[in-house]
């Protein structure tokens, strides 16, 4: 049995919105997601967010809701999407992810809990 | 038992380098459990430490070690049901091999090193599976405390077995990538040893010879990596110097200074041959230009003869693989020997931005100020270098600068002001 990831895929939207080839990048983005999925690697697709300025954050203020627009933490780079895959192990995740097109993105790689192990 | 004399912590220190990776990558191979493996083999060494000094060390170290090893994990997991699989892999371990054929510490090394695990970890995690030191002697070594040191390690092993950090050698095309980890590690395991080896540091432990100890390991392990060997040559060239490093009093004595004729030439020749051996491997890298540079310094007879243009040479190159403003500012030194101080200066004060928390920085451009007798600039940026050290050597050379003011009335330069030593590391 394999280990899962997410894979948090975090940019800055604003550059990467800004940069007028951004619509032909998808191209080899998609490309990445079919190789992958014909391989049986992916568990879940997974979303592409929207950008963060349409983010709303709900946190707790002495046991109160506060509801405040914006990411949970203000920064240029934002997770910007996130998919699961199912590989061997931490080796084969950051290969996968060393392969993703998009030089301007930085991926996050977090294991998922395994709520069969012990101790969960 | 080896007769009936007591051992020493030297003799002791020596036999579990020489067994304590070995231990315990058999027993990480056997089990499928570096995590455990490492915390057995722990255990065998800080029972060793009690018996060892008393009794002397056993005619078979690495088989004792595993034997305690051994025994003391089968008490841990009968306590723990859960591991039962792990109990009879435990039972079933031939502690008569302790294997060496083929060599599994290669596969430690790189798991500890593994990229996804922090600097200070892969260091402290190496020291204590690999080379068979204790998580006291680790700490003291990096003066940290031993619960921060020890939490170090119980982090990074449980992200090994959480993240699914496999243990196993990398692939070919990962190779180059992950040998350069292994290297960062231990050439900062060097300079801590370098660094903070001097008259007043009481240590018991020399981490420079663990350093070069190590890389020759990895040499023997994976032979004819270019930058393996370069690093090897790099740390046996600083070694050669170390001892003119300082004088009678402690204190430290310059690159132009010291005396020649007590280097250890022969070292350096082994060090040149090792230069030689790796420029055959591949366009010169990182460190076997770093590596250049020192051999440079050291087979230059006097510091007169010093062939500065080999050496700006060699820092051009060094900048293009490693752009870094370290490099630059290095280079700026070799380049004030060649092009003049004014070309010197003027390099240095474009890297003033990227490097004003670099006491080298202010350090160097105090020395360049000094020779065009702009003295109360160069006073200045002394300070500012002295505010940046917490290096008592340096220290020490700065205050001497900001007292003297490092020149004479007339505002030109004395030779006789002491500079700081800047080559790496």
């Amino acid at each position: 049995m394999g280990q899962k990831y997410v894979l948090m895929f975090v940019r800055d939207d604003e550059a990467f919105l800004a940069d007028p080839a951004h619509d032909h990048r998808y191209e080899s983005i998609n490309q990445w997601f079919m190789d992958l999925g014909q391989q049986g690697k992916i568990v879940e697709t997974g979303s592409e967010l929207q950008p963060a300025h349409n983010a709303t954050t709900v946190r707790w203020s002495g046991g109160n809701p506060l509801v405040t627009d914006g990411p949970f933490m203000e920064s240029k780079e934002t997770v910007a999407g996130f998919t699961t895959i199912e590989v061997s192990d931490l080796d084969e995740a950051i290969a996968i992810a060393k392969r993703w097109p998009a030089k301007d993105h930085a991926i996050e790689i977090r294991p998922v809990v395994d709520f069969e192990m012990d101790g969960h | 038992m080896s007769g009936d004399t007591s051992a020493t912590l030297e003799a002791i220190s020596a036999a579990f380098r020489d067994e304590a990776g070995a231990v315990c990558a058999s027993l990480t191979r056997q089990l499928g459990d570096l995590d455990l493996a490492e915390d057995l083999v722990q255990d065998a060494i800080v029972i060793a430490l009690q018996r060892w000094p008393r009794d002397g060390v056993p005619d078979r170290p690495g088989a004792w070690l595993l034997q305690t090893a051994r025994h003391r994990g089968i008490d841990r997991l009968r306590r723990e049901a859960r591991y039962r699989d792990k109990l009879q892999a435990l039972s079933a371990v031939n502690v008569e091999q302790v294997s060496r054929e083929p060599d599994e510490r290669l596969r430690l090394i790189f798991t500890c090193c593994h990229p996804a695990i922090a600097r200070e970890a892969q260091i402290a995690l190496t020291l204590r599976a690999v080379m068979g030191m204790t998580t006291a002697e680790i700490a003291r070594a990096f003066l940290v405390s031993e619960t921060t040191m020890g939490q170090r390690i119980v982090r990074a092993k449980r992200k090994i077995v959480e993240a699914h950090i496999p243990y196993r050698m990398p692939a070919r095309e990962e190779l180059p990538e992950r040998v350069g980890e292994v290297l960062a590690m231990l050439y900062l395991v060097y300079n801590e040893g370098f660094l903070s080896s001097g008259p007043d540091r009481a240590t018991s432990r020399d981490l420079s010879a663990d350093a070069i100890w190590l890389c020759e390991l990895v040499n023997a392990l994976l032979p004819d990596q270019q930058e393996v060997l370069a690093l090897l040559a790099l740390m046996k060239l600083h070694e050669a110097r170390r001892a003119s490093r300082f004088d009678s009093r402690g204190s430290v004595v310059l690159l132009q200074d010291q005396d020649r004729a007590v280097w250890d030439h022969a070292a350096i020749a082994d060090a040149n041959a090792l230069l030689e051996r790796a420029r055959r491997l591949g366009a010169p890298g990182p460190y076997w230009l770093q590596a250049a540079i020192a051999a440079c310094h050291a087979d230059a007879a006097t510091y007169a003869e010093t062939d500065w243009a080999q050496i700006l040479a060699l820092y051009n190159a060094l900048t293009r693989v490693m752009p870094s403003p370290v490099v630059r500012l290095n280079r700026a030194i070799a380049l004030r020997h060649v092009a003049g101080a004014a070309s010197a200066l003027e390099e240095v004060e474009a890297l003033s931005v990227d490097l004003d928390r670099y006491h080298l920085l202010h350090a160097t451009r105090a020395e360049l100020l000094r020779e065009f007798g702009r003295i109360d600039e160069a006073r200045e940026a002394d300070r500012r270098a002295f505010e940046l050290t917490n290096n008592p050597a340096e220290r020490e050379v700065l205050l001497r600068r900001i007292r003297d003011g490092g020149a004479t009335r007339d505002g030109s330069a004395d030779a006789a002001a002491p500079r700081l030593a800047r080559e790496p590391p």
